[in-house]
């Protein structure tokens, strides 16, 4: 009883004593309140932002961070839709494997540029053909010079090139690409073996060509500019071993016509003169046969063959028909893809990021929480 | 009481409590409501825990500016109205707290000299000096219970603890006040 008592006692003493505001600072307290506690600066605003949407309601709060991040992914696909040229990926292959598919040619690998038409391929071509024009004068003097054409056989090497170009085009464009082409195998002083051109929805066109080496790289780099490269691959192989072989079996079969001749002018009998004019026959038909085989090996190092396509993608509004409700289909697939890419490309940086930051604010939220506890020991 | 702190604002006599729209929303009303049944009690716990008339009116307009910008997210249905605010006026007093490092001058009005009742005016001086012997976590103790006005429960709720915990704690502060008070209550 005594003891409650005091506590009475001490509850009033300490309401006696309790403090209590001013009046000039209640009524300018009262007054903010009124006004709502009305914000200064434009920092401000932005934190009012932040705090009414901290305000809202969870379903809110999702709703608006819903249509955030619907509005963040259609203008990140717009962006990526107008960014490339055509949506669909377009496998881009261009790469040059030098590889030989004769027997006792020489295998090897070589990485070329990836750049169409760059100054590199066009030097390497140059270079290469440089190499060819050395080697085909090396084969010419094997009659007169084999110390030469030894020379000539330890330093050059006899290539054949071939290469395969696709190109993308629009349909309406195929006539103009074509067209092009032919100006570009007539400034490379090429040879156009075959050529196919078809208008219309399917619209497409092939050139089998036949380019001078020393001209391949720059030829090709005037295709890839006609329109936009789908796929480009360029092979090599190496025939200097079957060429100086031919060349040397011509060697012999001239010597041996030689020799036949030197055998027939020294000789008698007519029987023994028909057995060396039938061999001599059959010399020179053999070295007629071994000189039109180094003659082909000659095209192939001096002229590449090279294979060029011009399609036409199924995305590009066909020249003959509308714009239709397939093409719209199509569209619409391809936007939906996008965005989920974009949706999915967003969420896996997005995520980590998110979970970061929730970790971030428990932490910061827990320092925050010992430090004001602390605030009280001090 | 006397008002010893520097004048914060000039030309304003009169309490003006209102909503900002005409038609106020539920949380604007029962913000209002709270204002007034708490500003004083805020402003008493915070003086009584800083010992700084003007600290505490720093701290009394930022619990309620917080307050006011959180009236939306407050949910009656998941706890007391009071024990939120003085939970968010906690915060401010203790950051104010770290902000300054130290603290400051006794703020309790000096006692009546002249009071016919020395006894009573001896009493509280004693009383204010023994306040200021307490620890910080005391001194809000006492401050939450006998100038808020605050329930053990709230108490709890604006600490984090158990109530039994809170009146404990209350307890334990009551009992050292008298200590440090020698006897007189």
């Amino acid at each position: 009883m005594e003891r409650s008592r005091e506590y009475e006692d001490l509850a009033v003493a300490l309401a006696e004593v309790r403090p209590a505001p001013r009046e000039d600072f209640a009524a300018e307290l009262d007054q903010l309140v009124a006004a709502g506690f009305p914000r200064k600066t434009r920092l401000g605003r932005l934190r009012a932002i932040v705090v009414r949407f901290h305000g809202l309601s969870l379903q809110r709060r999702l709703v608006a961070s819903g249509a955030a991040a619907l509005t963040a992914i259609a203008i990140a696909t717009v962006v990526v839709s107008n960014t490339g040229s055509d949506p669909a990926p377009i496998a881009f292959e261009q790469h040059a494997t030098k590889q030989s598919s004769e027997p006792g040619g020489v295998q090897y690998s070589e990485a070329l540029p990836q750049v169409a038409g760059s100054a590199m391929e066009s030097s390497a071509a140059n270079g290469s053909a440089g190499a060819l024009q050395e080697s085909a004068e090396a084969l010419k003097g094997y009659s007169t010079s084999p110390s030469t054409s030894l020379l000539s056989r330890a330093t050059h090497r006899d290539i054949e090139r071939s290469a395969e170009i696709g190109l993308l085009a629009d349909p309406a464009d195929v006539a103009d690409d074509s067209a092009k082409v032919f100006s570009a195998v007539h400034d490379a002083r090429g040879i156009v073996l075959r050529s196919t051109t078809t208008a219309g929805r399917n619209a497409g066109a092939h050139f089998d060509l036949l380019i001078p080496s020393a001209r391949l790289g720059d030829a090709l780099a005037a295709f890839s500019a006609i329109d936009e490269v789908r796929t480009r691959h360029e092979a090599t192989t190496d025939i200097t071993k079957p060429t100086v072989a031919t060349g040397e079996e011509l060697q012999d079969s001239r010597a041996r016509i030689d020799s036949l001749l030197a055998q027939l002018s020294t000789a008698e009998i007519e029987s023994e003169r028909d057995a060396i004019e039938a061999e001599l026959r059959g010399e020179r038909r053999r070295a007629a046969r071994l000189r039109s085989q180094v003659a082909r090996l000659h095209q192939r190092a001096d002229f590449s063959r090279v294979s060029l396509r011009i399609e036409t993608g199924t995305s590009a509004t066909s020249a003959g028909g509308a714009w239709g409700v397939d093409d719209a289909l199509g569209d619409a697939g391809r936007i939906l893809g996008i965005a989920a890419g974009v949706t999915v490309i967003g969420l896996a940086i997005l995520s980590p990021l998110a979970l970061l930051g929730l970790l971030a604010w428990l932490a910061y939220r827990l320092w925050l929480r010992t430090r004001r506890e602390r605030a009280l020991d001090a | 009481m006397t008002d010893q702190g520097p004048a914060r604002s000039k030309g304003v006599s009169e309490t003006l409590v209102a909503a900002a729209t005409d038609a106020p929303r539920d949380a604007d009303l029962a913000f209002d409501e709270l204002y007034l049944s708490s500003r004083d009690d805020v402003y008493a716990y915070a003086a009584g825990l800083l010992r700084d008339r003007a600290a505490a009116e720093d701290v009394t307009a930022t619990a309620f500016e917080r307050a006011y910008r959180k009236r939306s997210r407050f949910d009656p249905s998941r706890g007391n109205g009071r024990a939120w605010l003085f939970g968010i006026a906690r915060n401010a007093a203790l950051d104010e707290l770290r902000r300054r490092g130290r603290q400051a001058e006794l703020v309790s009005d000096p006692v009546d000299a002249t009071s016919p009742d020395t006894e009573r005016s001896e009493q509280r001086l004693i009383l204010v000096a023994g306040l200021a012997k307490l620890d910080p976590r005391e001194r809000e103790l006492i401050a939450l219970k006998f100038f808020s006005g605050l329930a053990n429960t709230e108490i709890a709720a604006v600490l984090g603890v158990s109530e039994s915990n809170a009146g404990t704690k209350l307890h334990r502060a009551v009992t050292k006040l008298r200590e440090v008070c020698d006897g007189a209550f």
